[in-house]
């Protein structure tokens, strides 16, 4: 009670000081919130113009919404998007979920476990983001060649769980470093086996930055272009992203169809992202740990 | 509800009209093979909406495949810029599909590396031989002489100068000048209103190569130079006479008020915007230019449409070579991998395939369809159901005009990504011709001389 | 690091087993491949030529390739201010008492990251337009200053900065998104106490949320360095490293290599050359960032 009433009186101190830093604060907060937004109502709206008028004019409003790009895209069979739709979500959908578990196995022990490997694995994962991938291309197409990994359903998972360990990793390293070592050492005394306390206990202490984790890394699956030109040659197997070049011409690119088309390949993870974005929040937010 | 019945009918109406799209009658040929074959391609469907050759492309393919059911031609299609990264890995891992289109200036690393079949035989063994329009082939022979590729598609300019009529003749000029000097004149002239003389889009680095230096360079140089490049006889790029034509592209960017001021960071998918729109008195591009502006025009402003006039590229006062000159050509060519040799009928199959993608059935269409050429000469063109500004288009790229070389079909394409990248910075004045010159050179020697 | 839990070895290496195969496997094995055929001649297809170190000796003299790396040097440091010294001020203002609707925040920074580097360049493009641009339309009709205006991507000394400013909007909700989760992970009592001593905001913001987050902000700054040596997608869309080469980094420049003059020898020099520079450049800043901080350890 007296804790509270200290913070209001601290509080309380300077009112204009208050006001100023209130309406600062948050016109900052809105203006940068509003720019990141209006990719996506730019897009939203523009996908409702010809060809033409966007090209006349890129960002007015359209004078006459027309649904045209959108229903061209969805009768023409050439653009398989549900094909693709599907190879997406199945890619990106086993990655994340490789991804997590892989990034808490291994970011735990190169937190926790003295073992003599523990910093060259450490060196070694980091040495994995800095591949510079566009200029590897060529190689890595020779490579998955030679064991034959190329246009098989379950070719993408493995760039796409290699290069999205590093990050995990290292997020998951960072913050059990941060957690305090009580909690396993308590249960080591209780005698709990080390796969248990593992999964009973730490796993769920980790969830706000598993949580990070996968929502950072299925934006990335999900729109990872590089390597599924490379190494998926089967019009069967292409990924959203792929997909949508067949929406560029050589000489021609029609923006708003492109838009469109965007729009409705991005639409089940945005709508996903909005939908359970209290859910997700609070998963950032529920593993707070009293230190 | 409107709007959702609307659009169910909208659908609806397309489905049928995917059903009941035109098609051209190929020769069908009895081939005994049944089976995969797997055909590479940049044709997408959003790519033929508008072009022609594209469109005759896939059409011909559907026409084909109806009539040979026991083959399962499958394609593998992506926009050109993907398919070039894609074809170009698969070269790498020599593992090229069964075929596909070459293009010109990868023809001779191609041919040494044993990744395309020798066609020369097959091509003269052609039922279409006679009609073919030989000086398409050049870009895919080496300098033995041998030929690697069916060229394909449809034959375009690359340099085009489209104008409005009205806009000049208000500046009291009847026609486009035919001299850099008057139209410096006129940038004088339409400066003063806040008009740019002339649109030109180089921020893809390959647009002043394709649509302009390579024109302006035959009007220093003559064809003989640039043949002489290809056949590694003698010319550089050092010459004076090609270091003559980059000065003056440099002085026509840098010192004068003939272009919009933003050449170099836009494309000419946006440069042409400002010739729709007005802002500029004329456009410099390719035939792909052409089409859309047309396309545009006759939809939007049909008054700018009739009055739209093509022209060549103004000469410079100190080039003295073929003043009337325009680069056309075939860029790609259908290719045979050397592989599919091994199984006879399929290989029977895949040639079969190339003589009627490129043969009388696709020409055809194209002609009949949009006036335009490709390898085999359809015969006459009846070129009364067009409008005017079609049949003046057919007659200045097929007839009445000089016709030169496109640079960047011919030659290692690191020569022309070292050009392409300095002249950029070359029209900003931070290097001089020499200099970029003397660069290409070094990059010719290294690959042709070293 | 825990010494009461010791697990058997065997069970860790089990653990570790697929994910380390899958990771040197798929990360390795092309480096090594790269590193293989650096020391050819090698123009696509089957035929290479072994050329001993002519490669690196042409790497050492290849000015381009110099210059690109040192705007990737600048696109580093750019981004460090940029990405993660913004993102963590926005955090704080996120997280202060003061910021109302602080859930849409936090759901509408993380956005330009997830959209395709495609469409930021378009979008960005549209900004730096000469004609047609909200910059200059900004500085023409609001600041009233027509010689301000310029062709912003023609700006061969300047483009660097202009390439930079969308990469460092586009990811500042990316590490965001990280600190806010490293944030949450913070005892709320410390923040409590830290007010009733009078600490300001500022002050709690040096003094207490950084340390207690300091490993998150040294992955941050990893990921941003790692990330910025091998930037592609952006700067490819909005000036293909022009004009000239003003603008060109190590990654485009050896997609550059690879493609478009199809010298895959010499580009898989670049690729191993790059990997070097960034480890370099990543082992550099940790032995500073170490230094820095030895004294707020103790």
């Amino acid at each position: 009670m007296q804790k509270k009433a200290e913070i209001t009186a601290v509080r309380q101190t300077s009112p204009v000081g208050k006001a100023v830093g209130t309406v600062l604060i948050n016109l900052v907060l809105w203006v940068f919130s509003l720019s990141c937004i209006f990719p996506l109502v730019w897009m939203l709206y523009s996908s409702f113009k010809e060809k033409r008028v966007f090209n006349a004019d890129i960002i007015g409003l359209p004078k006459v919404w027309d649904p045209v790009n959108y229903v061209k895209i969805l009768s023409n069979k050439d653009y398989h998007l549900w094909q693709s739709m599907w190879n997406s979500l199945r890619t990106t959908g086993l990655s994340i979920i490789m991804i997590v578990l892989f990034s808490f196995i291994v970011g735990y022990i190169l937190a926790r476990i003295r073992f003599k490997l523990n910093r060259p694995l450490y060196v070694m994962f980091l040495m994995g983001m800095l591949i510079p991938i566009h200029s590897l291309l060529v190689p890595i197409y020779v490579v998955f060649k030679n064991v034959n990994l190329l246009d098989k359903w379950y070719t993408l998972l493995f760039p796409y769980v290699s290069f999205g360990l590093p990050m995990g990793i290292f997020l998951t390293e960072g913050y059990v470093k941060g957690i305090p070592v009580a909690l396993e050492e308590a249960a080591s005394i209780d005698g709990a086996a080390f796969s248990r306390t593992l999964w009973t206990i730490i796993f769920p202490l980790c969830r706000p930055i598993l949580v990070t984790i996968a929502i950072i890394q299925i934006f990335g699956c999900w729109n990872e272009f590089s390597f599924a030109l490379v190494l998926m040659n089967d019009v069967n197997l292409q990924t959203v992203p792929l997909a949508l070049t067949q929406f560029k011409g050589q000489f021609a690119s029609d923006y708003p169809k492109q838009m469109a088309a965007m729009l409705i390949t991005m639409a089940p993870i945005v709508i996903m992202y909005f939908a359970f974005n209290g859910q997700i929040i609070k998963g950032m937010v529920a593993g707070a740990v009293k230190g | 509800m409107k709007k959702v019945i609307s659009l169910v009918l909208a659908l609806a109406v397309l489905a049928m009209s995917a059903v009941a799209f035109a098609s051209t009658p190929v020769a069908a040929t009895e081939l005994e093979y049944k089976g995969d074959l797997v055909l590479m391609h940049f044709s997408t469907s959003e790519e033929s909406e508008g072009n022609g050759g594209s469109d005759g492309f896939r059409t011909t393919i559907a026409a084909w495949k109806e009539a040979h059911p026991d083959i399962n031609l499958t394609e593998n299609v992506l926009a050109n810029a993907e398919y070039k990264t894609q074809v170009a890995t698969l070269a790498a891992a020599d593992n090229l599909p069964d075929v596909f289109l070459l293009q010109g200036m990868n023809t001779i690393a191609w041919a040494n590396q044993g990744l395309v079949m020798d066609m020369t035989d097959i091509i003269s063994a052609s039922p279409y031989y006679a009609d073919y329009n030989t000086a398409y082939f050049t870009p895919f022979t080496t300098p033995d002489g041998k030929i690697y590729g069916l060229p394909v598609l449809t034959g375009g300019t690359c340099t085009i100068v489209i104008y409005d009529k009205a806009m000049w003749a208000e500046k009291g000029y009847d026609a486009f000048p035919s001299t850099w000097a008057e139209v410096e004149e006129a940038a004088e002239k339409f400066s003063a209103d806040g008009i740019d003389t002339i649109a030109f889009g180089n921020g893809g680095q390959w647009q002043l190569n394709s649509d302009f230096v390579s024109t302006l360079g035959n009007r220093y140089t003559g064809p003989e130079w640039f043949a002489s490049l290809i056949a590694n006889t003698g010319a550089k790029f050092t010459d004076e006479a090609f270091v003559k034509c980059l000065t003056e592209t440099q002085r026509l960017f840098k010192d004068t008020k003939i272009f919009n001021a933003d050449f170099n960071a836009v494309t000419n998918e946006d440069a042409r915007e400002y010739f729709i729109s007005g802002d500029a008195a004329a456009f410099i591009g390719g035939n792909w230019d052409w089409s859309y502006i047309t396309a545009v025009l006759k939809e939007s402003n049909e008054e700018k449409y009739n009055n739209m006039g093509i022209a060549v590229l103004p000469q410079p006062a100190d080039a003295d070579k073929y003043p009337n000159s325009q680069n056309i050509g075939l860029g790609y060519a259908m290719a045979i991998n050397p592989k599919v040799a091994e199984d006879p009928a399929k290989l029977a199959a895949a040639i079969d395939l190339c003589y009627e993608l490129t043969g009388p059935a696709f020409s055809s269409y194209v002609a009949e369809n949009y006036a335009l050429g490709g390898l085999t000469n359809a015969g006459d063109v009846d070129l009364s159901k067009f409008d005017q500004q079609t049949q003046d288009f057919y007659n200045w790229s097929y007839v009445d005009t000089d016709t030169c070389e496109i640079y960047d079909s011919y030659l290692d394409s690191a020569i022309w990504s070292v050009l392409n990248t300095e002249m950029q910075a070359m029209l900003n004045g931070e290097i001089d011709p020499e200099t970029v010159a003397a660069d290409t050179q070094a990059k010719y020697d290294e690959i042709y001389n070293s | 690091m825990l010494d009461s839990i010791r697990p058997k070895k065997s069970t860790i290496y089990l653990y570790l087993l697929i994910p380390v195969a899958l990771f040197i496997f798929t990360v390795f094995m092309p480096l090594v491949a790269a590193l293989f055929y650096s020391f050819f001649e090698w123009k696509s297809g089957p035929v290479k030529t072994f050329n001993g170190i002519t490669n690196y000796k042409l790497l050492f003299a290849d000015t381009t390739f110099w210059a690109s790396f040192g705007h990737n040097l600048y696109l580093v440091l750019a981004c460090i201010i940029g990405q993660i010294g913004i993102a963590f001020v926005l955090v704080l203002f996120a997280n202060s008492r003061l910021a109302k609707c602080q859930t849409i925040h936090r759901t509408f920074g993380f956005f330009p990251s997830t959209i395709s580097a495609v469409c930021i360049g378009m979008i960005w493009t549209m900004i730096y337009h000469n004609k047609y641009g909200i910059l200059n339309w900004f500085i023409i009709n609001v600041l009233g200053r027509p010689d301000l205006a310029q062709v912003w991507l023609n700006d061969s000394a300047h483009v660097m900065l202009y390439v930079s400013i969308p990469l460092i909007w586009q990811y500042i909700g990316y590490y965001m998104v990280i600190m806010f989760s490293a944030i949450a992970g913070i005892d709320k009592s410390i923040f409590e106490s830290a007010e009733i001593d009078g600490a300001n905001g500022f002050q709690t913001a040096i003094h207490i949320t950084l340390p207690l987050i300091r490993n998150t902000m040294l992955v941050c700054l990893t990921l941003c360095i790692a990330g910025n040596m091998k930037a592609f997608d952006n700067i490819y869309t909005m000036t293909r490293g022009g004009p000239g080469t003003a603008s060109m980094v190590m990654a485009m420049y050896g997609y550059k290599v690879s493609f478009e003059q199809t010298n895959l020898g010499y580009g898989s020099t670049i690729s191993v050359a790059i990997f070097v520079l960034s480890l370099a450049v990543i082992g550099g800043s940790q032995a500073l960032v170490k230094r820095a901080t030895r004294g707020l350890e103790a």
